[in-house]
């Protein structure tokens, strides 16, 4: 009786284990929508949108809160700032600066920019981080968030490739969009430039991007899902 | 020379023009600029002073990356000393270095460089249309707060997202309640308290930036009590009021269930194999029989006028001088108010001389002591209350009283010569054939062999029983209970001559001698024992002490 428990017992646990692959498997491949009802199959893209666009208000927000810590840190004066200084490795990308700018280009352009941001800061974000740890004069607790900036960088550029496949999968946009070209190729353009920012600057910039980047995605996806809570 | 001339010169020139009090302005400042919506912007500033001319004023602009100064394209859409920026003017993300200069016939004077992002200056106006209602229809109640975004605001391309924030405090109180971070235009808010007023106001941020303005006051007085809770204990009352009129309505239907639960009826006489109805219906030898159903008694000898069926019990001393027989032709009714007449079977049962014995035997020693009004009626009384008062089992020797029907037989045997011998004027306790064992001697009634209205006759020397019947004559004599009569004079052997004035009850009327024998029994000390149902006494004297009463509902 002993000795045929075992082999029983791993065979019960096969058994629920193939079992509930299945389900699982299943699962992945049922539809939320049953009956395809119009707008139904987008549920799941708008829950996509949500959470990208739940990802990049933080994102955001925690770069606001280095930028503040920043100008109590150094209150660098504004008079040697100027705007002439103030001159982001991102300005190359094209952004839509307008509600109605934003409405009128394509929905394919306007992912493509959301991702080319998402990938420019990618490497400056990391260096900052760096050399951010290397001061003594940051509070840990501003190293924390530069390290948690930069992870959600590449976490939210992720999101939205993940969007980005959703909507061409639905036929929504078209397959232009890709993978944006090679990081590398994006760097090296910009590896000179961002080096020499200086870190208050260099947050500035990263404050209005991730600001940029959150808006495109919520217009995004109030072009395409609409119904779902615009 | 020259020189200094010139000099001196242009310095009164100058100097005249100041005596003019026209100067170039001075410098303005700007005093900042604010975005509604993020889709315009506008910038105010305060100019300096005039110099004493006419001054106006330019804003001239810069934008981050763009080469040129632009001039400010609407100076008057809001209002004095602004700037209107327009949606095809405004540049979000896009730095803006704005100055003003203020020109008049003498020059003119820059202010400082405002450097601005849209998106620093974003502030809202206030919510609008801010009603509150007080919401009785839910159990519990609350007020319903609602709001309209500002109308400036788009809100449905995603561009902008709009935060509210509420704040609730009772008008007269100090401390504001705070509700942050609400997404949508309404809000419930519970835990009011009735009867007071509450203000409520609403506030807004576009995109987390700055706050706007608090809306207007809005006011809203919570009635006294809810409509619920009044409907509440409007329907405790009626459902509580339910039972209790239906409990009325029951106490009232069955009044008379509930007058005898609260008021129990005095039992009535329950004679065993007796029908108070019998009563009622006055026949008196279905009454008779029934009395006498279940009685034992002795075969008496018919007797031979039977209409001679009374007793008569009087305290005059006129019958003496009369045939103490005579009176045996009067038919009275002395006995009971209900008119009791005697079977002939009842006088079958008289018994003769030889069961005289037993009549006359006292069942125990008890009944000697019981002679007494009191215990007899008490005994009496335990056998009403144990069971039929004219049905003693046979095997029962004590507080047996067959009062009535030993009545009648008495009375019966009065007119029977021997039989009067035996057993007339004997108030016994009927106690069966097996009397006999009791003790005799404990025996103290004597025999009456004739009641007149004026004297109860005795016959004492006749009593073959009791030996200890002359000395108890004696005693009964002179020790007679205060409700009896007393024996004035004893005439030889058999006649006896009452008092007349003892025992009212023994009064002489023969009207009212129905009365009289109630009487008896009321005054008697143990009467009220006695007072329902039959109490018949026996008495040492042979008086008939007590009536049977039949008390009927």
């Amino acid at each position: 009786m002993m000795a045929h428990i075992r082999p029983v017992s791993a065979v019960w646990v096969g058994i629920i284990c193939l079992v509930f692959s299945s389900r699982l498997s299943t699962m992945k491949a049922a539809s939320i929508c049953p009956n395809d009802q119009t707008g139904c199959h987008l549920l799941p893209l708008a829950n996509l949108f949500d959470r990208v666009i739940q990802h990049s208000a933080r994102m955001h927000g925690i770069s606001d809160d280095l930028h503040s810590e920043f100008e109590l840190y150094f209150l660098p004066s504004k008079n040697q700032i100027g705007r002439v200084s103030r001159n982001c490795h991102t300005s190359t990308i094209l952004t839509p600066n307008g509600k109605e700018n934003a409405q009128r280009i394509a929905r394919e352009e306007l992912a493509e920019i959301i991702l080319k941001l998402l990938v420019a800061w990618r490497d400056p974000l990391w260096h900052f981080h760096q050399s951010m740890s290397q001061h003594d004069e940051f509070t840990n607790f501003s190293s924390n968030k530069s390290l948690e900036m930069s992870d959600m960088v590449h976490e939210l550029r992720k999101g939205v490739l993940k969007v980005v496949e959703k909507m061409q999968m639905l036929g929504i946009i078209s397959n232009s969009v890709g993978d944006t070209g090679s990081p590398e190729a994006l760097l090296t353009s910009d590896s000179a430039e961002w080096r020499f920012m200086k870190d208050y600057d260099l947050l500035y910039c990263f404050r209005r991007d991730s600001n940029k980047i959150q808006n495109y995605l919520k217009i995004l996806k109030c072009r395409i899902v609409p119904k779902h809570g615009c | 020379m020259r020189g200094d001339l010139g000099l001196v010169m242009l310095w009164m020139l100058s100097a005249a023009k100041e005596c003019d009090g026209t100067s170039p302005p001075g410098k303005p400042a700007l005093v900042g600029c604010r975005s509604p919506e993020k889709e315009t912007f506008t910038c105010w500033w305060k100019p300096g002073s005039d110099g004493g001319l006419p001054t106006t004023h330019r804003l001239y602009y810069e934008k981050e990356k763009e080469e040129g100064i632009h001039e400010c394209p609407d100076y008057h859409s809001a209002g004095n000393n602004s700037c209107f920026f327009g949606k095809n003017y405004t540049s979000i993300w896009v730095e803006y270095s704005l100055r003003v200069v203020a020109f008049n016939a003498l020059g003119n004077a820059s202010s400082d460089t405002l450097d601005i992002d849209v998106m620093k200056v974003l502030k809202s106006d206030a919510p609008e249309a801010v009603t509150v209602l007080v919401d009785e229809n839910l159990n519990t109640p609350c007020l319903n707060i609602s709001w309209k975004r500002p109308s400036k605001v788009d809100v449905t391309k995603g561009w902008v997202s709009l935060t509210y924030e509420l704040r609730v405090k009772v008008q007269t109180g100090l401390d504001w309640m705070m509700f942050t971070e609400v997404a949508q235009n309404s809000l419930r808010m519970y835990n009011i308290e009735p009867g007071v007023t509450y203000e409520v106001q609403v506030r807004c941020s576009l995109d987390h930036s700055s706050w706007s303005d608090w809306s207007k006051a809005t006011f809203v007085e919570v009635p006294g009590y809810f409509r619920n809770q009044r409907l509440v204990w409007t329907l405790v009352f009626v459902f509580s009021l339910i039972p209790f009129l239906a409990a009325i309505c029951i106490l009232i239907l069955k009044r008379k269930l509930v007058k005898q639960w609260i008021l129990p009826p005095i039992p009535g006489p329950k004679i065993k194999g007796l029908d108070a109805q019998l009563f009622k219906s006055g026949r008196s030898e279905d009454v008779a029989n029934a009395l006498i159903a279940n009685q034992n008694f002795p075969p008496t000898s018919v007797c031979m006028d039977q209409t001679e069926e009374y007793l008569l019990v009087s305290e005059s001393n006129d019958w003496l001088l009369t045939d103490p027989y005579r009176s045996q032709r009067k038919k009275k009714s002395l006995l009971t108010p209900s008119d009791l007449n005697l079977d002939p079977e009842i006088q079958r049962e008289v018994s003769t001389p030889g069961h005289s014995d037993r009549e006359k035997s006292k069942s125990s020693e008890d009944e000697k002591d019981d002679f007494t009004p009191t215990s007899r009626c008490q005994s009496k009384e335990n056998m009403s209350n144990t069971e039929p008062l004219l049905l003693p089992p046979p095997e029962k020797h004590q507080n047996s009283s067959v009062n009535v029907v030993n009545e009648d037989a008495a009375l019966l045997q009065t007119t029977c010569e021997n039989v009067v011998q035996a057993v007339a004027g004997y108030v016994d306790i009927q106690q069966g054939e097996n009397t006999q064992e009791v003790g005799v001697e404990q025996w103290a009634y004597s025999q009456v062999k004739e009641v007149d209205e004026t004297i109860l006759l005795i016959k004492s020397h006749n009593l073959p029983v009791s030996s200890a019947s002359q000395p108890r004559e004696g005693s009964v004599a002179e020790s007679v209970p205060t409700d009896y009569s007393r024996v004035k004079e004893v005439k030889g052997d058999n006649m006896v001559i009452l008092h007349k004035d003892l025992h009212k009850s023994l009064c002489k009327k023969k009207e009212a001698l129905d009365t009289e024998w109630t009487n008896q029994n009321t005054k008697m000390p143990h009467s009220s024992d006695c007072s329902k149902g039959m109490c018949l006494e026996m008495i040492g004297d042979g008086y008939v002490d007590s009536v049977p009463r039949f008390s009927t509902e």
